[in-house]
């Protein structure tokens, strides 16, 4: 029998390990690392420590500017894709040079860069004189298994790069991350993709495909995926900005979480932390006492699997009915023999479980104590402006936030969400900028520019410049805006925020929004036929569909070469995939190409680019149970809104 | 509670953070679970034990065959076979080596055609590697009038190139670059951003940059008024922090700077530069915020005699009423969250015109003189009985309830 699939993916992380296993082959016999911390987490789902002393690493450090010798001549970096982290080895390496010239001589210094070193990292490599004395290797590992039905590839700095500065060099990372999959999943008959970096990436596949054809071998279409879709973050930017409903949304509001290990800060949460402080210093005692770690994962805690995804005014109620359960076990009952059994079967279990309860108590009591008062007004404001409903006050909360208790994150997520659902007129957009920059500096100024060029905000003109250029009608209120046109042709936004049932993806913002990932995936997994989907989904203006289905179409699948000869400057390549608008039209005369829908196997692989949040996972896990299906995520890391705001800072 | 009914009712919405008494207590919770030794000795860099569930063997996963094409695919070096035998170098055959991140030379292609053909090609692909990589070639081999040409019809490449300018800190060209294609704008928020992050709170340092950038960049037409105003209005506080000379006051936002003043020269006249009117005038503070900052410095000083000063005046018939910039419900939150006295909340709360508003916001701030005093307004007899039993007895406010119901001059409506 075939094992399930998520065993398959866990032991993915095996791939992982041998990708490794092949770099440190090539780095000489006895060696140092030197680990940049925030690959620490990551690095410990592939390998342990025992492993890394089997392949010859003797000592581990964490990369510091200020290391000094190490144990070993050989030194192994492994750091994150970033140019300055990058430039800061590159640093350490000359001056060890400069201390002592010989060792450019031995092939000493290696770097392992994750997930991949680009063009300009070999011209730098060059520029310094360190060409032939350091080697840099690429490690692309596989997405990670966080949780049940979540994977990660664990790169956080990616939605920086990709949408902030707009800088695509690591996207061919996440078509390879997909090409490895599909060799352990099989390829899903059909391949979805949303937004520009996803068409990008089914080319890059395409690439892949066509270049390592003849040794693919497995050339069937996968049994346990009937779809993939792909989705670039900036196609739903109001699921990151809401403020979520469920326990595990709430608990990304409040604490950091790395790789599916959250730091349970109670005293100093992200909320109180993004404060000002008036110059009065909290007792740094939260950084001395070492905090609580929990791991987010249902197959390791069954409690949290139980309540993650339920909406926080019941998790209270759960949790209280697992104390009473525990409380009505009483061990003084039982008989010596019964009692030697508890102990050896039972107790340890049962040790675990109360110290998951106590944890999720306490963060749940963090939860109450640092949003209660404010959640409702937030809440009621957010579906005010999804609604397009009452601009002023809507205005007015935001102002008011950012002249009081503004939060360096969260209070610019709500100018953006009021930005992006409403719009700002020129003088209400200044009166924020100004409010912010007065409260936390004006060097970031500089902010505002990367939120915009990120498109979390539309910077309005000047009244002057737009005075000459537009005409009334722009200047006119307006009953709808381009994101609630869009927004209700999806079926998004519930007519009654406040009477929806439990059914509706929406309750992980209480009512208030259907994240766009649930949208799409509740109707691939129901359509009859893909002209279906494209008629359902016709108000996504960037949907293309790609996979081996686009060989039904006449002209079939052409190579690249075929591809570029015919090219015209900044049209479609139209080659790893095709324009939804394009296809629908071949559609007429066989709506259900391919007798791909209804989809089956009934499951799909959605993969966001750029992050994807708990809210999203939420509604897509109902979204699974009522359609009777398997929903499958993941991203290249999990990143609530506030991530997001962080990477434009 | 599983209830679909239970999502249905607007009261659960109202409570979404709280819950029904049937429930036990977070503490009560705690006390049950009996807090174990949490938290593990973490002195190593790696935490121990990390292999949880058995995996399957790398051999049921994948084929050997596809194993060895994975790790070769990492790492960019080409499968035996195909090795040296390449044909020609064609356009197509570098970009599919550029994208596979295998060894390529560029150099090869040499006439603009072919030139254009690799970028266009990269950028349709969308691989930013290979985009990045054809730009860097054309700098090195075409005039940069070309080049720029070039890109300012390719957007996706030009924002290679302007992010790989920037995180190589190569500033002038990129400042040249985006004037050149007439975005003087950028160009100016580029490099106050690369100022700002490479002098760190060296005050006289940022001074001089960003002087110098408001006078030749921020002033070009292209660019925003206020922008060139929000940094004129930096510069006018850096000055004023050269000026204090107080190592913790580098660079730090105006509000800081404001705290600082409030809490060391509160007394200070006007027109001293130390003084928080002097800071606030010159930085054009809004009154929201500045009453903000006033209240939250001398409260956390527990000088709330200031604060009543200050916030609280007399009317005309000598009763004392507050006046802030802060509306009523945020400025109610706070003096609860900074413990301030129960007098000050119900100075406070009774400011609020509605009786309805007024009853909610003190009851949430467990305002009893209010709601009592509201009740009996409203000549409402039940809703005071029943609040009384909510009151712990024989407290003063318990006592306040039980003489008001007994206060024979109100006419109870019920």
């Amino acid at each position: 029998m075939d094992p399930p699939l998520s065993l398959k993916l866990a032991s993915m992380s095996l791939i992982s390990q041998r990708k490794l296993e092949n770099i440190l082959a090539l780095c000489g016999d006895k060696k140092d690392l030197i680990i940049d911390p925030i690959l620490i987490k990551p690095l410990e789902r592939i390998c342990g420590v025992g492993w890394l002393r089997q392949h010859g690493i003797d000592k581990i450090y964490k990369m510091d500017p200020q290391l000094g010798t190490t144990a070993n001549i050989n030194r192994v970096y492994f750091i994150p894709a970033s140019i300055q982290k990058y430039k800061c080895v590159l640093d350490q390496i000359s001056s060890l040079i400069s201390q002592n010239a010989s060792l450019s001589d031995l092939e000493c210094f290696h770097i392992i860069i994750v997930p991949k070193f680009i063009c300009s990292y070999d011209s730098i490599l060059e520029s310094r004189g360190l060409y032939g004395i350091v080697k840099l290797h690429s490690f692309s590992w596989e997405l990670m298994v966080l949780d049940e039905q979540l994977m990660s590839l664990e790169l956080p700095f990616l939605y920086k790069q990709l949408f902030v500065e707009q800088n695509h060099s690591l996207l061919s990372s996440i078509a390879m991350s997909i090409w490895s999959l599909f060799h352990v999943i099989g390829k899903p008959k059909i391949l979805f993709s949303v937004g520009k970096l996803s068409a990008s990436v089914l080319d890059i596949l395409q690439v892949y495909n066509e270049t390592y054809a003849r040794d693919f071998i497995n050339n069937d279409s996968s049994q346990e995926i009937g779809a993939l879709i792909l989705i670039d973050r900036n196609q739903d930017y109001p699921s990151s900005l809401l403020t979520p409903a469920t326990y595990s949304g709430l608990l990304s509001e409040l604490f950091n979480i790395n790789c599916g290990h959250l730091d349970l800060n109670v005293k100093e949460t992200i909320q109180k932390k993004g404060k000002m402080d008036f110059g009065f210093k909290e007792e740094d005692v939260a950084s001395k006492t070492k905090n609580t770690v929990m791991t987010l994962d249902s197959s390791i805690d069954s409690l949290y699997g139980e309540i993650k995804h339920r909406h926080f005014s019941e998790v209270l109620s759960v949790l209280s009915s697992k104390a009473k359960l525990l409380k009505n076990e009483d061990i003084k009952a039982l008989g010596i023999q019964e009692m030697k059994h508890y102990v050896t079967t039972k107790l340890q279990h049962v040790a675990l479980f109360k110290q998951n309860l106590v944890n999720h108590v306490l963060a749940c009591e963090t939860i109450i104590s640092d949003m209660s008062k404010k959640f409702e007004n937030l809440k009621c404001t957010e579906t005010e402006m999804l609604n397009n409903r009452n601009k002023k006050s809507n205005f007015t909360f935001v102002d008011e936030n950012f002249g009081t208790d503004i939060h360096i994150y969260n209070s610019l997520r709500l100018m953006c969400l009021l930005s992006l659902t409403q719009g700002l007129s020129y003088d209400e957009y200044n009166s924020l900028v100004s409010k912010y920059l007065i409260a936390f500096g004006y060097k970031y100024l500089y902010v505002f520019h990367n939120l915009v060029n990120a498109g979390l905000l539309v910077q309005p003109s000047s009244p002057k410049l737009s005075l000459s250029i537009s005409n009334l009608s722009d200047r006119l209120p307006k009953w709808q805006s381009g994101f609630q046109v869009t927004a209700n042709k999806l079926k998004q936004l519930p007519p009654q925020p406040d009477k929806v049932s439990k059914s509706s993806p929406s309750y992980v913002f209480n009512g208030g929004y259907v994240p766009l990932t649930a949208v799409i995936c509740n109707t691939v997994l129901t359509s009859e036929s893909l002209a279906e989907i494209f008629t359902k989904l016709s108000a996504l203006p960037d949907l293309r569909v790609g996979g081996d289905i686009l060989e039904k179409f006449s002209n079939g699948m052409e190579t690249l070469n075929q591809k570029l000869s015919d090219l015209k400057l900044q049209s479609d390549l139209e080659y790893g995939c095709k324009d939804a608008k394009g296809l629908a039209k071949l559609l007429k005369s066989e709506p259900n190409i391919g007798n791909i829908f209804p989809l089956k196997p009934k499951s799909v692989f959605v993969y966001m680019i750029g992050g994807v949040n708990y809210a999203e996972i939420a509604a897509c896990d109902l979204v699974q149970i009522s359609t009777g299906s398997k929903i499958y995520i993941a991203s290249d890391c999990v990143a609530s809104g506030r991530d997001l705001l962080v990477a434009n800072t | 509670m599983d209830d679909d009914d239970y999502w249905n009712t607007s009261e659960t919405k109202a409570q979404a953070l709280s819950f029904d008494d049937d429930v036990l207590s977070a503490q009560e919770i705690i006390a049950i679970g009996q807090t174990p030794s949490i938290g593990k000795d973490e002195d190593s860099i790696f935490s121990t034990s990390n292999v949880k569930t058995a995996l399957l063997p790398l051999s049921s996963l994948v084929s050997p065959k596809v194993l060895d094409l994975i790790l070769i695919a990492q790492s960019g070096k080409e499968p035996y076979k195909e090795s040296k035998s390449e044909p020609e170098e064609t356009v197509a055959v570098t970009l599919k080596r550029l994208v596979l991140g295998r060894n390529c030379t560029l150099h090869v292609h040499r006439s603009i055609k072919s030139k254009k053909e690799l970028l266009d090609g990269a950028i349709a692909i969308g691989d930013g590697n290979a985009i990045l990589s054809v730009v860097l070639f054309l700098i090195q081999t075409l005039n940069k009038k070309l080049v720029y040409e070039l890109l300012s019809s390719r957007p996706l490449a030009l924002n290679h190139y302007i992010s790989f300018l920037q995180n190589e800190g190569k500033i002038t060209e990129l400042t040249d670059l985006l004037t050149m294609l007439g975005r003087s704008s950028e160009a100016a928020i580029y490099q106050y951003q690369h100022h700002v992050k490479t002098q760190g709170n060296n005050v006289d340092g940022l001074i001089k940059k960003l002087a110098n950038l408001l006078a030749n960049h921020f002033s070009q037409p292209a660019v925003d008024a206020q922008q060139s105003k929000l940094v004129a209005d930096y510069v006018k506080l850096l000055e004023w922090q050269k000026y204090v000379n107080k190592q913790e006051l580098n660079n730090t936002s105006p509000l800081h700077c404001l705290a600082y003043c409030c809490t060391n020269h509160w007394h200070e006249t006007a027109g001293n530069m130390m003084s928080p009117m002097t800071v606030c005038q010159r930085q054009q503070i809004s009154p929201l915020q500045y009453d903000w900052v006033v209240l939250n410095v001398h409260a956390k000083l527990n000088k709330w005699d200031i604060v009543e000063t200050l916030f609280t005046k007399k009317d005309w018939l000598g009763r004392t009423t507050v006046s802030s910039h802060i509306p009523i419900e945020t400025l109610l939150g706070r003096l609860s969250e900074l413990q301030a006295s129960m007098r000050l909340m119900a100075t406070c709360v009774n400011k609020v015109a509605s009786a309805d508003d007024r009853l909610r916001l003190a009851q949430m701030y467990k305002i009893h003189s209010v709601v009592i005093e509201t009740f009996a307004k409203q000549k409402d007899r039940i809703a005071l009985t029943s609040y009384k039993m909510t009151l712990s007895p024989q407290s003063e406010e318990y006592i306040l309830a039980e003489n008001t119901l007994r206060d024979m001059s109100i006419k109870w409506k019920n």
